[in-house]
């Protein structure tokens, strides 16, 4: 048997059965960092843990169908941003595949490469439906004071979105990092698709 | 087991429209502003759509939609009229801080813009039962693998929402603190998120098993428990609407020639 490569689109019957749980961890974690009222979103732990499973592909499928979901049953204007959660899913899974995801300080740099990401995909999206504004407070506000000093709309958006998803990414990252660490072997195996045989 | 949507069950003319025309009209209700960027045309189209919304007995149900919205539009209408670049023409002051006509009636029409496509899901969204929709695309093309991804989380959902208040329980009663200092309530998180997170991977290995003992990964092609909904409406109506995407198209064009 071959090693099937990263951007197999083979999908297992596992693999598949693993985005509606990975939407789920999403949804969860966003409900209890609101009732913990932490600062954070935590809303794709989920879509990052499916991509450090099983690869890049099943990631951006569980970041756009995160996106429609919520689309479908809460908030319409989350369509257009699952483009976002899709490259969140291709990072994270290219780096996890490549090795990155081992060790905590290899985990916080791919955090911070997620947040440039996802402020890069964002941003565009941001200013055709907001004129660059995000909706959360803080960034909003830094947006404000840029663009009050004349600042460029595209840079005033892009640090708004940051400044943001940074804590949010790097937080995001490390959590699904722990998590992952802290999965028994039954379970990662399920979804590794490089048909070695394991052995003890 | 129920399923999370905004579905509202209602007899209406609209509620007896095929999901695909429904998207069809999603697309033009979208289309045809970005194509003729005019308030005119927005607000008529706003107009069609809060029509078809009070027909299918649904328009109160939109306001939570729009709610979510609502507060980032406020923040728009209030930073691009104090603050947008191009911004000469002052219209009123409050106090200190004075509100330009350009910065207003730019986050007029991104609103008019954000409403509109808020207004044309919210028709397809509110009379459409989800698994209604789902088979409908199946029926197009969609792959029935992709289809039962997406029924699932409908259902999972609810059912984990559900357990969500008894595993913060759980752990308070075991002594974790919820309330506090940031980094109190940070560490909370790790014993909330841990159980939800095994819970759901675990019973994935039963579900995967599950699904491949009832041939959910045979290439042979599924048959359908339902009868195709069949209307001599939809082509009528989804050829209209691409019929007025053209015609604004041309409108357009029509313009840029003179």
């Amino acid at each position: 048997m071959s090693k099937k490569g990263m951007w197999s689109l083979k999908l297992t019957t596992a693999s598949l059965v693993l985005i509606p749980a990975a939407v789920a961890i999403n949804f969860i974690g966003k409900s209890f960092a609101g009732v913990l009222k932490l600062p954070l979103w935590l809303d794709a732990i989920g879509t990052v843990l499916a991509s450090m499973l099983a690869g890049p592909i099943i990631g951006a499928l569980c970041g756009a169908i995160n996106n429609i979901i919520y689309g479908l049953t809460m908030d319409p204007i989350s369509f257009v941003y699952a483009i976002t959660s899709v490259a969140i899913g291709l990072a994270v899974g290219i780096m996890a595949y490549n090795g990155w995801v081992s060790s905590l300080w290899k985990a916080f740099f791919v955090g911070i490469v997620v947040a440039l990401v996802s402020a890069v995909v964002s941003t565009p999206i941001n200013i055709g439906f907001w004129k660059g504004q995000t909706g959360n407070i803080w960034g909003d506000a830094l947006y404000a004071i840029l663009i009050a000093h004349k600042n460029p709309v595209w840079l005033s958006s892009f640090l708004d979105e940051f400044v943001v998803d940074l804590p949010d990414k790097i937080a995001t990252v490390m959590i699904s990092y722990g998590i992952f660490k802290g999965l028994p072997k039954k379970l990662t195996v399920l979804y590794s698709n490089d048909n070695k045989t394991e052995t003890l | 087991m129920n399923s999370m949507s905004l579905y509202q069950p209602r007899q209406s003319l609209i509620h007896r429209i095929d999901p695909i025309s429904k998207i069809f009209y999603i697309l033009a209700a979208v289309a045809v502003p970005f194509i003729l960027p005019t308030v005119t045309v927005a607000v008529i189209c706003l107009l069609v759509s809060a029509v078809i919304l009070l027909l299918a007995k649904v328009f109160r149900k939109v306001i939570p939609l729009v709610g979510f919205s609502m507060v980032i539009l406020l923040s728009v209408v209030v930073i691009q009229g104090l603050f947008m670049a191009e911004n000469k023409i002052p219209l009123f002051r409050l106090g200190p801080l004075i509100f330009y006509q350009e910065g207003l009636s730019f986050a007029l029409g991104l609103s008019l813009r954000v409403l509109n496509i808020i207004s044309a899901f919210a028709i397809l969204v509110l009379t459409t039962k989800p698994s209604d929709l789902i088979e409908s695309l199946v029926r197009k093309g969609l792959s029935p693998k992709i289809g039962y991804v997406l029924s699932s989380v409908l259902q999972i959902i609810p059912q984990m929402t559900a357990t969500m208040g008894t595993i913060m329980d759980a752990q308070r009663s075991r002594g974790m603190e919820t309330e506090g200092k940031l980094a109190v309530r940070l560490k909370a998180f790790f014993p909330l998120i841990g159980p939800v997170v095994m819970n759901s991977l675990i019973n994935t290995r039963e579900r995967a098993m599950a699904l491949e003992v009832r041939g959910f990964n045979s290439p042979v092609p599924k048959t359908f428990l339902n009868q195709e909904f069949k209307s001599a409406y939809s082509k009528i109506i989804q050829w209209t609407l691409i019929l007025i995407i053209i015609m604004a198209l041309v409108w357009r064009i029509l313009g840029w020639l003179k």
